[in-house]
């Protein structure tokens, strides 16, 4: 039997992996496969604590895989809808560099 | 009771609102159907309202044309509920009549027109709410639905003022205290407008789940002010609590009825704001406010009340008197009027302060004849504008010789403001002066003073604008237009009814306040 | 009698008809004003005689509480306001009535606006003729007779208030009917503003009394008087306070400098207001709130006081005005200030008697002037003389309104001048009397200088062509001085029913006129000195008054200056009042709006200016604050729960 503890740490791996990718990558693309790494390191640990939650690793309690398979539906939704926007974005301006799309601001 | 009777109030809200509504659908480009079809539905709402101030039944008194439509259940406990007392009678009334004369007078909009009629009705459904709900959270609805499209209103169809004038000069010293030139952008005026009566709306809300929280905690969690009005009257509500609560609905009321300090947005909005929705505002609008203070603060926190009324009559004396000075020296024809709402609605505020029933009774028929006034002003100032782009008091002269009707009308207007008895404003502050009298009688000296005061203003500008020689410069002047005559000659009639046969009116203000006031 | 209603009803009506009809009508609208008044005065004598045949046992008639006279009151009720079927006397409600009360004040005050209304009204038709305005003249003329009788009719303080405010603003119409000049729109505010700040007393009065007696009606408020329910302070604050009132309206000092401006009206406007009736309703004022001012010593030499300072310095200015219609307001100023002297002195019937004794002689005065200006149009008693040359007719009537008004015998004004005069000896230090026979002197002096400039004297070429007035205002001129002359006659002790007006007008108890021989004598010996000091200096010019204008230059200069009381106020309302405005509209602009609405709006866009900065628009800059918020929050969490 696997410890919930090594979930948690493959989660939180791939979770601080994500954020390193969002902040350091330039590519909106790469920023967009950098988001859905968090969110699966999110549907991992939801996972692993919903199978743990009596101690036995029976299937306890649903709401885990339930949120997760939430999640998995809206980071489609939203992968389909950041493409769209990458592509609108590159089609306006050329480029999906990030640093030069700063227009979101004072 | 019959189908009328049962739906009238709800008619009075949906057919403005409807007429808001199936106006989007009007073709955009052609402003005369969008002017048409608006005369036709405020023609409607003023046939309804004419009819339920007629039907209300004064022998019988209390809330009448009751209905009541459920809506959300426990715990909330929401309902849209209907009724209309004497009071809320007259000021539907009110709305009725000054709803039809500024959509008349707003023939002159010619930019898009159907938006601003959608606005114009829209805020008119919302007046009507405010003065036949007795539900809080409808109330509250109503509420912002006829304030909200003011900003609207004024930012797309307002007008800046630019004022030039050279400082006031003393032994060739500039005077320290002069305002000089000065500059107010229409956007200005209607964006303080709206954060100040917002502002005012949040002190509202507060009051309003303050209310629920503490019918929820006296057991039985509950928006309808019939319920909350038992559990007052029951007392449910603790001193301490009607103490903190009540000041908050005093301000948050007070400030759109222009309570001092919180009133600049009055004269900069109104002065900002196109002709119908100036007569809209000051008459109808800023009555919201001292109906709310009635309605909310004094039915369900009487105790608050009591304890609060002192600072209210001394600041709706500061109103009084600080209006009718600030107006005497000013040149804007249109601040002059705004600055006299302030002082006017002072006599409201003060006839409400003094917990007497004549005084209420007063305050209430002064909502009435100042909403007729205020707007019959306005109307006549926009149609001089409309017509010289000039409103500067100084600069306008003579124009008795030119446009006859509009300065007659106007005339009228201005002696009912300085409290000339035949007109409607005398009877009024009469009643309240009476009222202010048997409780706070120096306070009411100050505003019999304040009346003297008002005189001095209006006459100065009756002189300066109408009176003397026909100007060359005014020379191809026209003449109000049959509309606007219409207008002006119904709502003279009106002051002079009222000023001359007021028990119409009085019998049935006298039974609302008497159920208000049989709780002190 | 109960129809006596209908006397000011019917000119109301009259009103919105010359208004909305009066172009179209023949003459304007003209006669529908005559026509009206002329109705009105039917029917007084209908109520006169009515009232005559009455006694307390007639239906709405008793002996007034207080008066002691018969009061006769028909009432419906106007409006209502308060709690409903509240007891009235509780506060809790208040009844307002359309309520008429009859009684000899009533009744004589009727009489005289009726008739010189009447007079005044068909003398415009000669005066006004040709003008373009005349409906809203008559118009304006018709409302101001109405609103006049009703403050006469009143039974109840409020009714009286709102006749007293529409009265003063048809004065506000008609001083300033030819507005396209500057003076007479100024003269115009003036009077309406002066007045209403005695106004302000008055309302203030008349809720004083109701705060302490629960009514409005007159008849009550003098019963709660007379049955001492009022502590003699509220007695005496209410009594000056409708005396403030009495003050604005009859132009008493320091608030008579709305009179002489006033002049800037048509002339009959001037003959109607100014002289008959509404600067009378002041006098009425006090004389019909008589109970209340009689109950305190205080109310009544304050009147007498301030009646006799208006009285001596108005007949000063008046020696020396230059302009004839002032010359004349002066007059009717200082005339008042006797009306006043009198009532404060308790010479009640004294003072009602003058009342309409001057009444018909300064609006005969007032006409004869207009009838001058009509012709001549100058005013300026300098550039005139020998006018009775080329206006015989205007000569004679000016110079009977004249005398009688200067209290020459037999003539009207000197029985009641001299009912004033020994009034004022009974009651009052002996001071007042010898001041009052000086005021007495000097409006001699100045009547007989009016006249004698203008009519007498070296004859003015300029004035060759003049004519004299047409029939309208000659006629009515002439039924003017028949009253001139002959009105003093009704205060003797005629055989028959008619005990003299002493009987009629009384308060209290009854009592004659009475006639005091060395008073008399003093009087008459004063005016007929007067009068004939002034042919000497002003007609024969055989006096030289050069010396004496040299040795008083100071003083005429004063009495020139009309005691810069104007200016006074001139300089408040410039310096003081409109500089508070000006200050109190800066405040509200700098402080009230631009820091404390404008401020927090301010402090929040400066706030948000400066902090804006953070919004870099790097996606990464905001996913680092993001990331160290949640290990700082993963942090917090732990220590919270270890």
């Amino acid at each position: 039997m696997v410890p919930l503890v090594a979930f948690q740490l493959l989660s939180a791996a791939l979770f601080a992996i994500g954020i390193y990718g969002v902040m350091a990558r330039r590519s909106a693309v790469l920023i967009v496969m950098s988001i859905e790494l968090m969110l699966n390191a999110v549907n991992i640990n939801l996972i692993a604590a919903a199978s743990h939650l009596d101690g036995s690793g029976r299937w306890a309690n649903f709401d885990g895989q339930i949120i997760a398979i939430f999640i998995i539906t809206v980071a489609a939704a939203e992968v389909g809808l950041a493409m769209a926007i990458i592509l609108r974005m590159y089609r306006n301006r050329s480029t999906v560099n990030v640093d030069e799309i700063n227009l979101m601001k004072w | 009771m019959n189908s009328f009777d049962q739906s009238a109030l709800l008619l009075t809200i949906l057919v403005p609102l409807a007429g808001a509504v199936l106006s989007m659908f009007l073709p955009r480009n052609r402003p005369n159907d969008a002017w048409y079809f608006a005369i036709f539905v405020s023609a409607i709402t003023l046939i309804i309202s004419v009819v339920l101030f007629v039907g209300y039944d004064f022998a019988a008194g209390g809330y009448q044309f009751i209905r009541i439509y459920e809506w959300l259940d426990e715990p909330l406990n929401i309902d849209l509920h209907l009724a209309m007392d004497g009071i809320a009678a007259t000021l539907v009334l009110l709305n009725g009549i000054v709803l039809f004369g500024a959509v008349l007078i707003s023939q002159t909009i010619k930019h898009r027109t159907r938006d601003f009629f959608v606005l114009l009705l829209a805020l008119g459904s919302g007046v009507f709410g405010v003065f036949v709900v007795q539900d809080l959270f409808f109330l509250f609805f109503f509420y912002e639905l006829a304030v909200l499209p003011m900003y609207l209103l004024i930012g797309v169809w307002g007008s800046s003022t630019i004022f030039e004038a050279d400082r006031q000069r003393l032994w060739g010293i500039p005077l320290p205290f002069d305002l000089g030139s000065y500059n107010r952008p229409k956007e200005y005026g209607a964006m303080k407008l709206m954060l100040v009566l917002v502002g005012g709306s949040v002190l509202i809300w507060v009051g309003i789940l303050a209310l629920y929280v503490a019918s929820d905690q006296a057991g039985s969690p509950t928006f309808s002010m019939v319920a909350l009005g038992e559990l007052a009257k029951n007392g449910a509500f603790s001193p301490t609590f009607q103490n903190w609560v009540f000041p908050l609905f005093m301000i948050g009321f007070g400030v759109l009825a222009g309570l001092w300090p919180f009133h600049t947005w009055s004269p900069d909005g109104h002065v900002a704001a196109p002709t119908g929705v100036s007569m809209l505002h000051a008459g109808v609008l800023m009555k919201l406010g001292a109906f709310g203070i009635i309605r909310v603060g004094m039915v369900l926190l009487p105790e608050g009340a009591e304890a609060w009324m002192p600072v209210l009559i001394v600041l709706g004396t500061v109103n009084v008197v600080y209006g009718a000075i600030s107006a005497m020296s000013q040149r804007d024809l249109k601040y002059i009027i705004g600055y006299s709402s302030v002082s006017h609605m002072g006599y409201v505020i003060m006839g409400i302060a003094t917990l007497h029933p004549v005084g209420l009774t007063g305050a209430v028929l002064q909502m009435f004849s100042h909403g007729i006034m205020t707007a019959l002003m306005f109307a006549m100032v926009g149609a001089i504008y409309e017509r010289t782009h000039v409103r500067d008091i100084t600069i306008l002269n003579g124009l008795m010789k030119r446009m006859g009707f509009a300065s007659f009308f106007f005339a009228i207007a201005g002696l009912a403001s300085l409290g000339l008895p035949g007109l409607s404003g005398f009877v009024a502050e009469f009643m309240v002066f009476t009222g202010a009298f048997k409780t706070y009688l120096p306070l009411a000296v100050l505003a019999v003073i304040g009346a003297a005061l008002t005189a001095i203003y209006i006459l100065r500008l009756l002189a300066r604008t109408f009176f003397g020689e026909a100007d060359p410069r005014w020379e191809g002047l026209t003449d109000a237009s049959p509309v606007e005559k219409t207008v002006g000659a119904a709502f003279v009639l009106i002051l002079l009814f009222v000023g001359i046969w007021p028990a119409p009116f009085t019998r049935v203000i006298n039974v609302g306040v008497d159920s208000v006031m049989s709780l002190f | 009698m109960v129809w006596a209603w209908l006397i000011p009803v019917i000119s109301f009506a009259v009103v919105p008809l010359i208004i909305l009809f009066g172009k179209r009508l023949p003459g304007k609208g003209s006669p529908l004003a005559i026509l009206a008044i002329l109705a009105g005065f039917a029917i007084f004598w209908v109520v006169f005689a009515g009232f005559l045949s009455a006694g307390p046992e007639t239906e709405g008639c008793d002996i007034g509480v207080g008066t002691k006279v018969l009061t006769c009151n028909f009432q419906i009720t106007w409006f209502e306001a308060g709690i409903p079927g509240a007891d009235t006397s509780g506060f809790d409600r208040i009844e307002i009535a359309w309520g008429i009360t009859i009684d000899p004040l009533t009744v004589s005050m009727l009489g005289l606006a009726t008739f010189v209304a009447l007079m005044v009204q068909i003398y415009s038709l000669g005066y006004m003729h040709g003008d373009p305005r005349m409906d809203w003249y008559y118009a304006f003329h018709a409302l101001f007779i109405a609103s006049m009788l009703t403050l006469v009719l009143a039974d109840n303080f409020l009714l009286l208030y709102v006749a007293w405010e529409l009265v003063g603003l048809c004065s506000y119409l008609l001083i300033g009917f030819w507005h396209e000049r500057p003076e007479p729109r100024e003269a115009a505010k003036k009077a309406f503003i002066v007045t209403r700040i005695g106004d302000v007393g008055l309302l203030v009065g008349i809720l004083l009394l109701w705060s302490h007696v629960g009514s409005f009606s007159m008849s009550e408020t003098f019963a709660a008087v007379a049955g001492g329910e009022l502590s003699d302070g509220v007695v005496t604050a209410s009594a000056l306070l409708l005396f403030l009132g009495a003050m604005g309206k009859s132009a008493q000092f320091p608030f008579h400098v709305w009179l002489p401006d006033a002049m800037e009206g048509p002339t009959p406007v001037s003959a109607l207001i100014h002289a008959a009736t509404m600067v009378a309703a002041g006098v009425y004022l006090v004389a019909r709130a008589f109970p209340i001012f009689s109950a305190s010593d205080t109310a009544m030499l304050v009147v007498a006081t301030v009646g006799l300072i208006t009285a001596l310095g108005a007949a000063t200015i008046a020696l020396v005005a230059t302009d004839l219609k002032r010359i004349l307001a002066y007059s009717t100023i200082s005339h008042l200030g006797l009306m006043m002297l009198s009532l404060g002195a308790a010479g009640y019937t004294a003072a009602i008697f003058h009342l309409l004794a001057h009444g018909f002689a300064k609006a005969l005065l007032f006409l004869g002037a207009g009838s001058v200006m009509h012709s001549t149009e100058e005013l300026d008693v300098r550039k005139m003389g020998g006018l009775r040359k080329v206006m015989p007719v205007t000569a004679i009537l000016f110079s009977i309104g004249a005398l009688s008004l200067g209290g020459i015998p037999i003539l009207a004004g000197f029985w009641s001048k001299d009912e004033i005069l020994i009034a004022v000896n009974n009651h009052l230090n002996p001071v007042f009397i010898v001041l009052t026979l000086l005021t007495a002197f000097l409006s001699a002096l100045y009547m007989a200088r009016a006249m004698f400039i203008v009519f007498y004297g070296r004859f003015a070429e300029q004035f060759e062509h003049v004519h004299d007035a047409p029939p309208t205002m000659s006629i009515t001129m002439g039924l003017l001085a028949v009253f001139a002359v002959l009105f003093g006659l009704v205060a003797l002790n005629w055989p028959g029913a008619f005990d003299g007006i002493g009987y009629f007008i009384i308060y209290e108890k009854g009592h004659g006129l009475e006639f005091v021989i060395w008073l008399a004598a003093v009087s008459t010996v004063l005016a007929i000195g007067a009068f004939i000091y002034g042919y000497l200096a002003y007609a024969r010019k055989s006096v030289n008054l050069e010396g004496a204008r040299r040795k008083f230059a100071w003083p005429l200069k004063v009495a020139e200056g009309k005691y810069y009381v104007d200016e006074l106020y001139q300089w408040t309302i410039d310096r003081v009042v409109m500089s508070l405005s000006r200050f109190v509209a800066w405040v509200d602009r700098a402080l009230v709006n631009d820091v404390g609405i404008n401020g927090p709006g301010d402090v929040t866009r400066g706030l948000g200016e400066k902090l804006k900065y953070h919004v870099t628009g790097y996606v990464y800059s905001y996913v680092l604050v993001m990331a160290l918020g949640l290990v700082g929050l993963a942090i917090f969490w732990w220590l919270v729960s270890r």
